[in-house]
Formats: structure tokens, C-alpha cells, sequence
């Protein structure tokens, strides 16, 4: 007997479908969409459930997070002290700290909180850039305690503040003239902590690790109630080592009953040896389910350019800091990317600066030209800075786009002033020159390094505005339709979805987001500001 | 327990780290440990290995090899924690990554002692890197603050002159040996002998590998300041500086290394007593005991 037909009215639908792109009645069976139109769905396949709990509602395609991170769901476990306000899992705002006074008053509140008199406090999110330049100090972190260990992650993951106690448990003196250790006039140490290998020392010390533990099933399931508050159906975990463990975490949520979300995990190269790596992404596909899709490998090529590690051509760092690293030689890289495109796997490949997507595109440009596939679809995530003539390179490999339009809000202004200046920033985040050289683009949050809400990404990528008010690259802008687009259906093409979600159209997922307006109704400024009252995955509401 | 001593070999893809230490692995005459980074290019003699497990690879000649993972101080904590711990540490970069930067890890690690940072070269590809437009500037940051250099596969460059020269513009402090297939004698991991006590302030030593050393052993307590000004004022032709004392007002021991002009103190127990390593250039001893300042004469 088939299932019950539910048909879902709603004030207005956007399907992202290009033959039927509006509608007001979406029918449902078996978690797929069986139909999109007016009122003659009502009668068209038999008895239907009529189902009018979003009659006022907009109904749009549940958004596609083509670049996030499920860890997002695992930091809420330490107190958040970042600038910004923040929903946490449970849906409550998290408000944002203004002055490092405000951080310290946070803190000392937990610290209250805390039973255990030997328990660290560790909180994750922090971002300085708006105090001035005052940085935060380990006398600031002492306030906290001067007997627990105290440690303070930077937002943008490359910068730690400790107090006096962490210090002197390191080892970490005046005495200690280390790359990383940051003095004061006096050469006394600040407390400010810059690198992997003295930021590694502090965590194993704290003997918090922050966001490299394991992700455990609870944690997807944070995760995917906060996907669910923003709309988002399908986000991406780029990357996961896919270890036995992980792989077990990932099926124990997306199995369980109500999950409300699709997980498109991507396997950690550096993680495996090239044989065994593509041994293992084979076997993965096997190991899929509706809600959980195996088959992505990213590769890491470059670091961040924010933190002066990622890779850029000439004229290189606009206040002159050095070139930033390889993470892999650019030989190995083409033998990397050969050896999984050769085997018909798919490849995203992190590249921040332009020399890092120069080299990815030339190395996948060769991949294809010894070993021609037709729709690869291999990515590159971020690619920042590219300009038109990369993007025309990548068009003609048939290669696809995740632009990280969210950096243009939060790290905008300081990319003008020290990382590419004014002229280059303009193009930072390119996504009209993508878009006219014809690339299949997303674009994305990397949360959790920026928040997870694809309407607040697409408002980025519209409107191109700095918190200083500020227009970066006007001419980089794009349209709300573009826009839209790239948060269903651009960003589902890179994960080779689109047949899947991304769009409202017959035999895909009835994966939908419920959003309070129609983005068309509202100034492109407003965008962001539009509220989404949840989604429906499967054809089942989820809480928003 | 006296440190570790951990030598880090640094050098671009290709140059030899992972032949190299096949070769020292194979014949070694102490318990080595290894971190490295590409674990599957390990290749030892199955008859070799006693155990495998993961990661790990244990050797029946008492050496240890594992997988470098993502915190190299964690790997180091692992290997310092086995029983019996390893002699001798080494540790491979990898082919993209600045060495310094893990050789300066050591210098804060508890337990071990930082002996030369060896960069190998691959001297048939070597010219032909630099000037690469992906990969010039990392090759030759790589070899920015090597103290030894190992210009590998030396049988296969032809003319190595041009090779010395371009390795001289970037490190002129960088003693310079030449290999074939990876095979150097594993004295090259180590500067010198442990320091003896001697009768004076500074004794010039025998040169190793074209090194120079001086010996000082400081009778009392040293004033932090005033030895924080000496190290600032060391000139780079001292590429190293390291050994025990004991620092006023208490006159608690602690371990000091120096490198590169960076250095750290670690409260740690030992004999009293600092070598200095440099190159012929690096100042004569009374130069350097003029620097010091007075102390007490043993
Ligand atoms: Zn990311």
C-alpha cells in the first residue's frame, strides 16, 4: 500500500526548479517530493493530508552548506567569548563581548561555576580586532584565576591567550626567546600564544584540546540543530579523518530516528597513505546512507591568509610579511590529485591564496588532460583571491567554486589594510568574476569559523559590506537570484547532489527551509535579517 | 635523567630524509627514535621488525619508529615515554615544512637537548628548485638556519661547486657534507662529545665537521639579566649555545639552549657547565669571556 501523500501550502514557494519556479503547494510521500503546483495537488494523487502549518511561511529548498565543519557542534562544550553574538545548540543567543573587560567578567562567571578546584577554563571564539588594538594580556586571564589554568582560543584559529599558570606549566618564561611567544616592550611574556608548536604545547599542558577531539554522535546532533535553526538541510564536514570511530559517530546520528540533517563528510587526505587513502574513500561510498554521503576527499594545498600562511603571487603580502607554506609540494600535489582523479574520486581542494588555486587548477588541468573524465566536478574551497584569468583556467577544466563569502564581513577590512590591500581586496571573493567565467559556485561559512547562516552568506556575497560600512568590490557583487543559487543548488552541483537537493522538483529529497519572508520582498540589505522557522528534512518538520 | 639529544633533518622532496633514515634505522648502534612523516616510505628489513602495531614500528636492535601525526610534541611526549626510552631522537620534517621552526620546539620540550639541525640537499635538483617558481622560497628557507647540510645524491650533480656556492649565499654559518644514496655517518647527528669539566673559562675544543667549540663552566650563580644580554649579543657565527647553571638568587639549575638566536631555560639538574658551538669565525674565548663578564674560575 503506498504511503500517505502530504501536501505542504505554504504563502509562496521558491523551488530553485527551473521548470516550475514558483509554487504554493508542494506534495510529499515517501520523504520525496511527488509534486510541486497550486491547489490541483490537492487533487491529483488521490487522498492527500493537507498540511497548512506554513501556510503564511516561504518555502525555499533546505540551503547547502558546501564548506562547514560538525566540530561546530563539539565547541559549545567551552564558554564562547567571541565579538559577535552566537546561537549555541539550544537555540539561545550567546551574546557578543565588547571589550576584553566583558571576556574576563564571562570568564570569571564560569570559573565560579566550576566544582572541580583543578578543572581548566577554556573558552573558544575570541576576536580582538575591534578593541582598538588592545590585545588581551595573561594579568587579564589571571583575574580569572591565579590557580586554574586558563586558555582563550583566537576565532580565527591561530592565536591562543593563556593566563600565568598556563605559562609557568609550559615552561614559558621571560627566558623562552621562542618564534610564538609574544613580548611586551618590556620583553616581558603577553600571554599571547602564535602557531602550532607553541599553541600545541599550551593544549597538551591544559590537556583540553578544543576542537581536535572526537566528534561523538551528541555532537552531530548540536551540530544539526543548529543547521536546522538556519535553514540548512545538507552541510559538508570538510574534512574528517573517517577513522573507524569517526565513521561510527556518523552513522549512530544520521540512523537515528529524526536526524535532521544530510552529512557530506570529506576524507582527510594527509590522513592515509595514496593507496590506502583511495583504498578507503572506495569502501566509504559503500557505507552511505540517505542522510549521510561518503565520496569527497579534500586536500589541503595552503594555510589561511589571514594568518599569513597561505600562498600568494606576486606582489605577495601587502604589509610584506613573508609568503606563506605549502602543506604539501606542489610535485606531491600533482601526484595526489592524479592518482584520485585516475581512481574517479572526487577531490575539493582547500586553497586560500592565489598562488595555492594557481597551482590546484594547474595540477587538476593536468590530472584531466592524461586521464579525461567527463563531470569530476573536482572543487576549489575558499580560493579567495583568484582573479578572472584563474577562473577562466578552471572553467575549462569543468572544475567548480566554494567562495568563502562570509571573510568579506569579518575579515574584509583587514585583508584591505595588511593582507592584499585596497586594490587586490576588491576581488577578494570573487564571485561575479566566477560567475562570468561560467564556474559552478557555492559559497560558504566554514563554520565554525564564521557562523553557519547561508542567508547571512548570501547577504555577503549581495551586498559586499564591511563592518566599517564599507562596499569591498562593488563590482563583485552579485544578485539575490545568484545568490540563492549558490546556497541550493551551486553549492549541491559541488557535491555532486543536484540530483538529490538543492532544488523543489519531483523524486528529490522534500528537503525544504521555512523562512518568514521572501527574500524578494525584503531590501537586498536585509537579507540576512530574514527569520527561518526551521526546516523540513525528508518530508518531516523539524523544530527551527 | 640527562636529556634526549633530538636531531631534526629538514630538507625539501627528494632530498634523501627518508633514505637516510632507512639507512640509520638499519644499522643502528644505539636505540634510535623516529618521528616521521610519510610512514609508509619506512622500509626496513622484515626480519628487522620485532613489533608492529598501528603507527609504531619496533625494531628488534631496540629502535623505534613512528608516525609524526599532527602534534609533534605529543609524538616526542610518546617517545620519551617508552621504556627503555630511546638514546637519540630524530626527527623528520617534512618536505614542505620550515625545520627550524620543529627544531625550536625542542628547545621547550622537557627532556631533550637540540643537536645540529641538519638540512639535506638534494644536489642534482637543488639549482633547478630554486629557482622554481612554486617552490624557490621554500627551499631556501629551509636551509635559512641549518647548521649542517648534506649535499646528497652527489654522485648524480656533476659539478658541485655551483651547488656549494648557492648553499653558502643562503647559510654561510652552514658546514657543508657531501653524500651519496643517503649515507652519512651517524656522527653527523651530534655537534660534539658531552661537555667535560676543564680547569678554565673557555677552552677552545678539537673541530667537529669544521665546527668549533668552547667549553666555559661558571663556578656560582648566574645573574638572568646579565646573561640574557650576553645571548643578545652573541653573533651569528655562534650557531649554538647550551649546557647547565645555576641562576641567582636561588641558584636553581636549569638547562640552557640557544639557537639561531632564540633560546629558552628550563629548571633541569646537571653538572654546571656550557659549550659554545660556532663557526671558525664565531669569537675567539677571551672574546666570549669578555662578553660573559667575570665569573669565578673553577
Ligand atoms: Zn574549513
Amino acid at each position: 500500500m503506498p504511503q500517505t501523500v502530504r501536501v505542504f501550502t505554504a504563502r509562496r514557494i521558491l523551488t530553485m526548479n527551473t521548470s516550475i519556479p514558483v509554487a504554493t503547494h508542494v506534495a510529499v510521500r515517501e520523504g520525496r517530493v511527488l509534486g510541486v503546483g497550486g491547489t490541483e495537488l490537492l487533487h491529483e494523487f488521490g487522498p492527500v493530508e493537507r498540511d497548512d502549518r506554513y501556510a503564511g511561511k516561504v518555502l525555499m529548498p533546505g540551503f547547502v552548506e558546501g564548506h562547514g565543519h560538525a566540530v561546530d557542534g563539539l565547541v559549545w562544550r567551552n564558554p564562547y567569548v567571541g565579538f559577535y553574538p552566537r546561537r549555541d545548540p539550544a537555540g539561545v543567543w550567546v551574546e557578543g563581548l565588547k571589550s576584553i573587560e566583558a571576556v574576563i567578567a564571562r570568564l570569571q562567571a564560569v570559573e565560579r561555576g566550576l566544582a572541580d578546584p583543578a578543572a581548566a577554563v577554556v573558552a573558544w571564539g575570541f576576536d580582538p580586532i575591534f578593541f582598538g588594538g588592545r590585545r588581551m594580556t595573561a594579568a587579564d586571564l589571571d583575574r580569572v584565576s591565579a590557580t586554574r589554568m586558563v586558555m582563550v582560543g583566537h576565532v580565527s584559529g591561530h592565536i591562543q591567550n593563556v593566563n600565568t599558570t598556563v605559562l609557568e606549566r609550559c615552561g614559558f618564561s621571560r627566558d623562552s626567546n621562542l618564534d610564538g611567544l609574544v613580548r611586551n616592550g618590556d620583553g616581558d611574556l603577553t600571554g599571547e600564544l602564535q602557531g602550532p608548536a607553541v599553541m600545541g604545547r599550551a593544549s597538551r599542558v591544559v590537556g583540553d584540546a578544543g576542537i581536535l577531539r572526537a566528534i561523538d554522535a551528541p555532537a552531530l546532533w548540536d551540530y544539526a540543530r543548529i543547521a536546522s535553526r538556519v535553514g540548512v538541510t545538507t552541510s559538508t564536514d570538510l574534512a574528517n579523518g573517517l577513522n573507524p570511530e569517526n565513521v561510527a559517530a556518523l552513522q549512530e546520528a544520521t540512523l537515528s530516528e529524526g536526524f535532521p540533517l544530510r552529512l557530506v563528510p570529506a576524507m582527510r587526505q594527509r590522513d592515509y597513505g595514496l593507496e590506502e587513502g583511495i583504498a578507503r574513500i572506495t569502501e566509504l561510498k559503500r557505507m552511505s546512507n540517505p542522510k549521510l554521503h561518503f565520496g569527497l576527499v579534500k586536500i589541503t594545498v595552503d594555510g589561511s591568509i589571514q594568518g599569513f600562511t597561505a600562498r600568494l603571487r606576486w606582489p605577495g603580502y601587502h604589509n610584506g610579511a613573508p609568503n606563506g607554506l605549502w602543506y604539501v609540494a606542489p610535485e606531491e600535489l600533482g601526484a595526489i590529485v592524479e592518482a584520485y582523479h585516475r581512481a574517479g574520486h572526487h577531490i575539493h581542494l582547500h586553497t586560500n591564496g592565489d598562488e595555492a588555486s594557481e597551482l590546484a587548477t594547474e595540477m587538476v588541468g593536468r590530472a584531466i588532460a592524461a586521464h579525461p573524465r567527463p563531470d569530476h566536478r573536482h572543487t576549489l574551497q575558499h580560493c579567495q583571491m583568484a582573479d578572472a584569468a584563474i577562473f577562466r583556467r578552471m572553467a575549462s577544466f569543468g572544475m567548480c567554486v566554494n567562495l568563502f563569502a562570509n571573510h568579506i564581513w569579518y575579515w574584509g577590512e583587514q585583508h584591505r589594510a595588511l593582507t592584499m590591500g585596497p586594490s587586490r581586496a576588491q576581488r577578494l571573493d570573487a564571485c561575479a568574476s566566477a560567475l562570468a567565467a561560467a564556474v559552478p559556485m557555492a559559497i560558504h561559512s566554514d563554520v565554525p569559523v564564521t557562523p553557519l547562516d547561508p542567508l547571512f552568506t548570501a547577504w555577503c556575497a549581495v551586498n559586499r559590506l564591511t563592518p566599517e560600512g564599507r562596499v569591498l568590490g562593488a563590482a563583485e557583487r552579485i544578485s539575490v537570484t545568484q545568490a540563492l543559487h549558490a546556497i541550493t543548488m551551486g553549492a549541491a552541483y559541488t557535491l555532486k547532489m543536484d540530483h538529490l537537493i538543492g532544488s523543489i522538483d519531483i523524486g528529490k529529497h522534500a528537503d525544504f527551509a521555512v523562512l518568514e519572508q521572501d527574500p524578494y520582498d525584503v531590501p537586498a540589505g536585509a537579507l540576512k535579517d530574514i527569520g527561518v522557522a526551521g526546516t523540513v528534512v525528508g518530508g518531516v518538520p523539524t523544530a527551527g | 635523567m640527562s636529556p634526549i639529544p633530538l636531531s631534526v633533518i629538514g630538507g625539501f622532496l627528494g632530498a634523501g630524509k627518508t633514505t637516510l633514515l632507512n639507512h640509520l634505522l638499519a644499522t643502528a648502534g644505539k636505540r634510535y627514535g623516529v618521528l616521521v612523516n610519510d610512514f609508509g616510505a619506512i622500509n626496513v628489513d622484515t626480519a628487522l621488525i620485532a613489533a608492529r602495531d598501528g603507527d609504531t614500528i619496533a625494531l628488534t636492535n631496540g629502535c623505534v619508529c613512528c608516525a609524526m601525526g599532527d602534534d609533534l610534541g605529543a609524538g616526542l611526549e610518546r617517545l620519551a615515554g617508552r621504556d627503555p626510552a630511546p638514546e637519540h631522537v630524530i626527527v623528520e620534517a617534512s618536505g614542505v615544512s620550515d625545520p627550524w621552526r620543529i627544531a625550536q620546539l625542542a628547545l621547550i620540550e622537557p627532556g631533550f637537548s637540540l643537536e645540529p639541525l641538519v638540512v639535506m640537499v638534494d644536489a642534482a635538483a637543488f639549482l633547478g628548485q630554486l629557482t622554481d617558481r612554486w617552490t624557490g622560497d621554500t627551499v631556501a628557507r629551509q636551509l635559512g638556519f641549518a647548521e649542517l647540510v648534506v649535499l646528497n645524491k652527489a654522485d648524480l650533480a656533476g659539478d658541485l661547486a655551483p651547488v656549494r656556492a648557492a648553499v653558502h649565499r643562503l647559510r654561510p654559518e652552514a658546514r657543508v657534507i657531501v653524500a651519496a644514496q643517503g649515507v652519512v655517518d651517524p656522527e653527523v647527528l651530534h655537534f660534539v662529545p658531552p661537555p667535560r669539566p676543564t680547569p678554565s673559562r673557555f677552552v677552545a675544543d678539537a673541530p667537529a665537521h669544521g665546527f668549533m667549540t668552547q667549553v666555559w663552566r661558571p663556578a656560582g650563580s648566574l645573574d638572568r639579566a646579565r646573561l640574557r644580554a650576553a645571548l643578545e649579543a652573541l653573533p651569528r657565527s655562534v650557531l649554538r649555545l647550551k649546557g647547565f647553571c645555576r641562576l641567582a638568587p636561588d641558584g636553581t639549575s636549569h638547562l640552557l639552549q640557544y639557537a639561531a638566536e632564540r633560546w629558552a631555560f628550563t629548571p633541569q639538574a646537571g653538572e654546571p657547565g656550557f659549550v659554545l658551538i660556532g663557526t671558525p669565525e664565531m669569537p675567539d674565548a677571551t672574546a666570549t669571556a669578555a662578553l660573559f663578564g667575570p665569573t669565578e674560575a673553577a
